[in-house]
């Protein structure tokens, strides 16, 4: 069986095409990708992960306010009975050029498996999703 | 309220701005004619429009960055820098993107956190929470005209704000602030919400004083073909102008061919004035903006470098009266104002070295204009129809049958079936143009300069050249290749 992923942009961030990519990428790779696009809450990634009942949610956040927007979700997802869900963040994760080891910190002590800088080739994640799936 | 394209009645107008100015406290702060009487003291360096007529006339070619953070005081620091260190022309309030979806208690929040991080944690700055009097504060420090750039489909309340405090140009519109920056809001509200923030401008100018209106160019700033940004700008002009705007900036973003994207500022003013006067608007004062590349920049920051002098020395060329600014951090998010300011330096030094020329007419060329002209009225031809001659109707109904298609854009009323791809010169062209309604010629040329990139880089043609070149400029070329060409 396909593994299931929930792909989206979180908060007030309407950055489009990654996230198109992303999709075509993760849907060649073999993954069953319930895409919810850009502008969406932390609710809405959720919601999408009982539904589909997901293994991972991507995040991606291209203008910065990714920080404010991402905390507290994976006690949300605890909450909502997603415990230990795969949690990914990438993109433009924080307002301004600033230490990548820094910023992954952040978001990997907010409760996230991965964070990846931009630039980050989808193939990378498709790895790392491999492995913390046990392809 | 009936969307149509027509000058909003008195009535109509106070009416909405009721509800408007009470969307946020600070709206209570605005008082029509004592923001008149401070604008009309705002001095001529300070005007957005007299600045923008008087580079026109001189051929020049302005700098104007992009720029903001969450709070007042950074702001102005911030401003500051770029104006003096940086060489600024002239000066933006970029707004975050809480305010853009009217989240202004998530506004709150962002102030709070960066006042305690000591650094903003917003991506702009929140000109509604700030109000009249942070806006006013801004303005007064600093010595250039001020615009508010942003992506904000309901902007009225922003609209006002910023009007009252002395900022005399402000960039957006019913599609280019909605398709490309919203998933689910309709284009009648848009358009209306826009008519309302034209409507602004148009009563200012009625009281003799002068304020700019940008629609935003480069829509999803990802391989847009000339055609469709055109047709969106003119679209949008009409639209301003109807409402009483008379000094419009139309602009468009660097595809990467030279050819192509100096024809399209050609052709988009050509067009644009024809389209000015068969409406009889015979008296808009016309200027042009020209985006360097929006699509992504490598990370390397001498290489992002030759990016924006790419698109300025294009710029200069093309004759644009202004040209918006990347920095070299483009790869990473929001600059530094150090980067910023490099950015600004890197680009008038380009400028300089180009004032006065022109790229000359030439076959190439002028065939170049030619076919961007002949599409874009194909386009604007099945607006007007669809919508029996009423062009807000008009517009809306295209967007619901694909005849007005942007590619890669987030809203679910955009078709999204339109695919460009780049030809073998690099320049933009239509892979799949959906339901847009071409010429059999046209479309037959497209297909045969992108089998003609197929046949040299040994591949057909499809998605995947598309997706190559969405990638490439970030890894130094404009054409995406595979790898053994």
């Amino acid at each position: 069986m396909k593994n299931k992923l929930v792909l989206g942009v979180i908060g007030a961030d309407c950055h489009a095409v990654g996230n198109k990519i992303l999709y075509h990428a993760f849907t060649e790779a073999g993954f069953q990708v319930e895409n919810i696009g850009v502008l969406s809450s932390q609710e809405d990634f959720i919601n999408a992960a009982i539904e589909t009942n997901a293994d991972a949610i991507i995040v991606s956040s291209l203008y910065g306010h990714g920080e404010i927007d991402c905390r507290g979700l994976r006690e949300k997802c605890d909450e909502a009975g997603l415990k230990g869900i795969l949690l990914y963040a990438g993109g433009n994760l924080v307002v301004g050029k600033q230490e990548w080891s820094d910023v992954e910190k952040r978001f990997l002590d907010m409760g996230f498996n991965r964070a990846y800088p931009p630039g980050t080739s989808p193939q990378t994640t498709i790895n790392d999703l491999k492995k913390d799936l046990g392809w | 309220m009936e969307l149509k394209n027509k000058k909003w009645s008195d009535e109509q107008f106070y009416k909405v701005r009721e509800e408007v100015l009470n969307q946020w406290p600070t709206g209570k702060e605005i008082d029509f004619q004592e923001a008149a009487d401070y604008l009309k003291k705002v001095p001529e360096h300070k005007n957005f429009s007299l600045k923008l007529k008087k580079a026109k006339e001189e051929g020049i070619t302005l700098a104007q960055p992009r720029a903001g953070v969450a709070l007042v005081d950074a702001h102005i620091e911030l401003l500051t820098y770029l104006q003096d260190e940086g060489g600024a022309d002239l000066l933006p309030s970029t707004i975050d993107s809480y305010t853009r979806q009217n989240r202004y208690n998530e506004c709150e929040v962002g102030i709070k956190e960066s006042e305690k991080a000591g650094r903003s944690l917003l991506n702009g700055f929140p000109g509604v929470n700030h109000g009249v009097k942070g806006c006013r504060k801004v303005f007064e420090a600093v010595n250039l005209p001020l615009q508010a750039r942003h992506g904000t489909p309901d902007a009225r309340l922003l609209t006002e704000i910023i009007h009252a405090s002395g900022w005399t140009s402000n960039e957006g519109g019913g599609i280019s602030y909605n398709i490309p920056y919203a998933k689910s809001v309709s284009l009648e509200k848009t358009i209306l919400d826009w008519q309302y923030c034209d409507r602004v401008a148009g009563i200012y100018e009625e009281m003799g004083i002068k304020i700019n209106r940008e629609p935003f160019g480069p829509l999803t700033g990802t391989l847009v073909p000339p055609c469709i940004s055109n047709s969106v700008a003119i679209i949008e002009g009409l639209l301003a102008a109807e409402q009483g705007v008379k000094n419009i900036t139309l602009g468009y973003g660097q595809c990467g061919n030279l050819i192509q994207d100096v024809a399209a500022i050609r052709a988009l003013v050509e067009q644009a004035e024809e389209y000015f006067k068969a409406y009889g608007y015979n008296d808009i004062e016309l200027t042009t903006v020209f985006h360097q590349w929006m699509g992504g920049f490598p990370a390397d920051e001498s290489k992002a470098f030759g990016v924006i002098s790419w698109g300025s020395a294009t710029a200069a060329l093309a004759g644009a009266t202004k040209v918006i600014v990347k920095t070299p951090h483009e790869a990473v998010g929001i600059p530094t104002k150090e980067a910023n300011a490099m950015g600004i330096k890197a680009t008038k030094q380009t400028l300089n070295l180009l004032r006065g020329q022109r790229l000359p007419m030439s076959k190439e060329l002028e065939a170049e204009i030619a076919l961007i002209k002949a599409e874009t009225k194909c386009i604007l031809d099945k607006v007007f129809e669809v919508g029996n001659g009423d062009l807000a109707v008009g517009t809306v109904k295209a967007f619901e049958q694909g005849i007005l298609d942007i590619p890669f854009a987030p809203s679910k009323f955009n078709a999204g079936v339109i695919l460009p791809a780049r030809d073998n010169n690099g320049a933009v062209r239509i892979l799949n143009a959906g339901n847009i309604p071409f010429t059999k010629d046209i479309l037959d040329f497209h297909r045969s300069l992108l089998e003609e990139r197929g046949r040299y880089e040994g591949r057909d043609v499809a998605f995947q050249m598309v997706v190559d070149d969405i990638f490439a400029v970030g890894k130094g070329v404009l054409v995406g290749r595979p790898e053994n060409k």
